[in-house]
């Protein structure tokens, strides 16, 4: 009897698990939280203000009958035989399997990272971390808040950018951004990967009131003397810091090594999501080595994929992305696929209106995939890169 | 003989090539050699300004097959 095993409820792990539901399969999720959590949301509980509670919801609200919920935290996983054990020494066995275990946090890799997390919170550590970074935030008056990054791979490459806007717009209101500076510390060399996109983004951080250092990837904290060194040899002081951790693929035994790459992400075939050298696993989002961005929406994508294949049909994931830049009141999206670099797409008021419906939409849409599917497969076929290539 | 760190970014579009550089980067020590082996073609004028902006010496930059190839000696770093 087929065995569908799924490890990890986030969103690639929920949409899978719901979706083989909707289709009659016999699903077992195993996640080691209660809650899940919409990981964005750190964004505006951080540098806005909101509850946390707006952007959590307990697991077992978010899974269909037909998924068995099992809670509990995988420690091994062995393709060959099949087997996934738990760290409380449980061993489930599976037919197929769909690793979507995302990315964890390497706070070591930065001397000092560990401790500025604990005294002032970040948008990346949970929802305790991004409401206690909130807290810092209402009591600045005077200085600068630095937003930065350790690496240049992080889940949602605009996410430093929404931090910087939604900081600078909340300061506005205060009264107080003439007292703060807001500074964007990016590693790369324009003000986003893609030139295309950087060229879009820079003149709204300019109209925001966000200054912008580029090149500048952290290299180590000094939270007492509130300085932060790059590895490009550049400092910079702060009052109140949040700096996104070194990424790495899950912490997991994996058996046989060879399908994690040198910083542990599963090496994937790009299309069809399957591990490398195996037919029965796959692994989506962003625990797996996809050359795309580490976003909910490649993880969304990549999880229709991946049941569309278990249902026998020879579906293709193309990389597409739709990584959201919200600035005040306005929105762009980062639009790319594996074969389309970023388009240039516009900010504007109607696709921040988007970008709050996908808000809106998002416990729904894990709950019940198959109902938005046709909707998003409809914006998604309109924007499609090759159709918007000359911009939106 | 200094130390020589190989990165294989082919296959990966932009940002992946320089990300995966500044991994290297990041653990390697000052005179140590990283080579990066990329197929984006975008690749070329960036690690031509990166290598420019952070002070380090780009030792080799060749074409072959549509594999570029760029070896940098560490020179940025104290």
């Amino acid at each position: 009897m087929e065995k569908i095993l799924v490890l990890g409820a986030g969103t690639g792990g929920l949409v899978a698990a719901n979706l083989l539901a909707s289709h009659g399969y016999k699903v077992t999720l195993i996640e080691r939280s209660d809650t899940h959590l919409f990981q964005p949301g750190m964004l505006w509980i951080a540098f806005q203000g909101h509850s946390p509670s707006r952007y959590t919801r307990p697991v077992k609200d978010l899974v269909r009958p037909g998924v068995e919920l099992v809670k509990g935290s995988v420690a091994g996983i062995d393709l060959g035989d099949r087997l996934v054990y738990l760290a409380d020494g449980r061993i489930f066995t599976y037919t197929t399997l769909i690793i979507a275990l995302g990315a964890q946090l390497d706070y070591e890799a930065v001397p000092g990272h560990r401790e500025l997390v604990e005294r002032y919170g970040d948008f990346y550590s949970g929802a305790q971390a991004a409401a206690r970074m909130w807290s810092h935030l209402r009591e600045l008056v005077r200085g600068r808040l630095v937003i930065a990054a350790a690496d240049p791979l992080y889940k949602c490459p605009p996410a430093p950018h929404k931090a910087a806007f939604l900081a600078a717009h909340t300061l506005r209101r205060m009264g107080r951004l003439d007292s703060v500076e807001v500074h964007l510390a990016l590693p790369f060399l324009h003000e986003y990967p893609s030139e295309v996109v950087a060229r879009i983004v820079a003149p709204k951080l300019e109209e925001a009131g966000v200054n912008v250092s580029t090149l500048f990837t952290v290299e180590s904290i000094d939270v007492d003397k509130g300085r932060i060194y790059s590895l490009e040899g550049e400092e910079i002081d702060f009052s109140l810091a949040a700096v996104i951790p070194v990424h790495r693929g899950p912490s997991v035994k994996v058996e046989p090594g060879e399908v994690l790459d040198e910083d542990g992400f599963v090496k994937v075939d790009r299309y069809k999501l399957n591990v490398e050298g195996y037919d029965d696993a796959y692994a989506i989002g962003d625990a797996s080595n996809a050359p795309t961005s580490k976003t909910g929406v490649t993880a969304h994508l990549g999880a229709e994929v991946v049941v569309d294949r278990i249902m026998g049909l020879d579906s293709r994931f193309n990389g597409r992305t739709n990584c959201p830049i919200v600035a005040n009141g306005e929105a762009s999206f980062v639009i790319s696929s594996y074969d389309y670099p970023p388009v240039p797409v516009k900010f504007s008021r109607f696709k921040r209106m988007l970008e709050d419906l996908f808000i809106a939409s998002y416990w729904s849409s894990l709950k019940y995939p198959e109902r938005w599917a046709p909707i998003f497969r409809a914006y998604f076929n309109a924007t499609d890169p090759r159709v918007i290539s000359g911009g939106w | 003989m200094s130390e020589r760190i190989t990165v294989d970014a082919r296959g990966m579009a932009c940002p992946g090539p320089i990300t995966k550089l500044v991994r290297a980067y990041r653990k390697a020590s000052p005179g140590a050699l990283i080579e990066v082996l990329a197929t984006d073609p975008g690749f070329k004028p960036d690690i031509e300004a990166w290598a420019k902006r952070t002070g380090n010496e780009i030792v080799e930059l060749s074409e072959e097959d549509g594999v570029i190839k760029a070896v940098i000696r560490v020179t940025g770093k104290k």
